[in-house]
């Protein structure tokens, strides 16, 4: 038993270096994306009582702005067609959530709604019915 | 200086011949220089360093480049040997025009001698300089190709269209950047972050270091060619290459003609000095008015 827990220990040691280098690899565009599907899980979780999703969004805001803002300040991705940076830049409203909001004086979960194409007429002329 | 011949009349004519030889080579030198791919050399290679390089600089890596070489320091050589057959030609043409009598043959001759080695050294010098002309244009085109088949890669329709995206953004973010701030500031429950706080510092002093460089006198020869791109500057630098080849050509034939006229010197000082050796030697044929005097004169 104790053999097996040596093992387990070795391994989840391992894994966490592995886990540790990924990051360490992963580029501000990488970083913006963890970044703001955060966000958008703290906006939409059910559990979460409305005053603590507003302090955990506040803090989430100032960090998702910077990441922002260090994207679309770096030089070095004028140009770099890979998937991850095409799908940055291709619509800057859902990829710049804080600014877009910021720019439209509207609650980021508002826009984020908006480009998914659910906006609150929508929703209000949604009817009930049967598929 | 070469030695003095010791019977000029012979030796003229060995000079002579040796003359006509100089000059139907310098008339043929370009031909030869094709042939010829030997002697000291500069191999500078279109490095993915030289492609990135701004032009004006890629000129300056490329002289530099060439002033380490072998190629270029046998030209400084061979132009510090022509400097020296010039300071030695115009020696002996002064010593020339103090001179008479069989000194002056003498030095005659040997003026042709060392205009003979001044036109020699001169081709050599002009062969050097097509070799670097060339291989500089060489590698001009091979980096105006890079750069073609480079910005032909740049520009594939999903990259284009990404850039245009990423323009947009960047346009956008800046043109609401200090509204969006404020907005931010004022929300924020905490102070500026860090990064914001860093970026700002340093913005600024990114700003007064961009003013240095474009007050900077030596910034002003870059802003010269600020209207043309890349490409447009290496094509012009291939075209000056061009026409230095062209001008060496014509410098070419001028050595051409300096050869002809050397051994058209030699050959009429080689018919004088013949001339005068004929005159000397040969005894003198007594009158029929002196033949007369011994006949009357004597019982």
């Amino acid at each position: 038993m104790q053999l097996r827990l040596k093992h387990f220990a070795a391994g989840a040691a391992l894994l966490a270096v592995a886990a540790a280098a990924a990051a360490a690899t992963a580029g501000p565009v990488e970083n913006l994306e963890r970044e703001r599907a955060i966000m958008l899980a703290t906006l939409l979780d059910p559990n979460l009582a409305p005053g603590d999703r507003q302090a955990k969004v506040e803090t989430a805001k100032a960090r998702l702005a910077d990441l922002e803002r260090i994207v679309l300040r770096d030089s070095s991705l004028a140009g770099r067609n890979t998937p991850a940076v095409r799908r940055v830049f291709e619509n800057y409203d859902l990829s710049f959530l804080v600014h877009a909001a910021l720019e439209k004086n509207m609650a980021v979960v508002d826009v984020w709604f908006e480009q998914m194409g659910l906006t609150s007429a929508n929703v209000l002329a949604a009817r009930k019915g049967r598929k | 200086m070469t030695s003095l011949p010791s019977c000029p009349w012979r030796a003229g004519r060995r000079f002579l011949a040796s003359l006509l030889v100089t000059s139907a080579l310098v008339a043929a030198a370009p031909a030869a220089s094709l042939a010829q791919a030997v002697g000291p050399s500069w191999q500078p290679q279109a490095s993915e360093r030289l492609v990135k390089l701004p032009p004006q600089y890629l000129k300056k890596s490329l002289d530099s480049d060439f002033a380490d070489s072998e190629l270029g320091v046998a030209l400084r050589d061979t132009e510090t040997k022509v400097r020296l057959k010039m300071q030695t030609l115009a020696d002996l043409q002064g010593a020339i025009e103090r001179a008479d009598g069989e000194v002056r043959t003498e030095l005659r001759h040997q003026f042709l001698a060392e205009k003979k080695a001044f036109i020699d050294t001169m081709n050599g010098k002009q062969e050097l300089r097509r070799k670097h002309v060339k291989t500089r244009k060489q590698v001009l085109e091979a980096v105006l190709d890079r750069l073609n088949r480079e910005s032909r890669a740049d520009v594939s329709p999903a990259r284009a269209q990404l850039v245009e995206k990423q323009k947009a953004a960047r346009q956008r973010f800046e043109s609401t950047f200090a509204d969006v701030d404020l907005k931010l500031v004022s929300a924020m429950t905490t102070h500026e972050s860090r990064y914001a706080r860093e970026y700002a510092k340093n913005m600024a002093s990114i700003q007064q270091l961009v003013d240095a460089v474009n007050a900077h006198p030596m910034n002003r020869n870059a802003e010269e060619d600020e209207g043309l791109s890349r490409a447009d500057q290496i094509r012009r630098m291939i075209a000056d290459s061009e026409a230095e080849l062209a001008l060496l050509e014509q410098e070419e034939r001028a050595l051409g003609y300096m050869a002809k006229l050397v051994a058209l010197d030699a050959q009429g000082l080689a018919e004088e000095v013949e001339a005068a050796s004929i005159g000397r030697d040969a005894p003198e044929t007594p009158s029929l008015e002196a033949a007369v005097k011994v006949f009357v004169g004597s019982n």
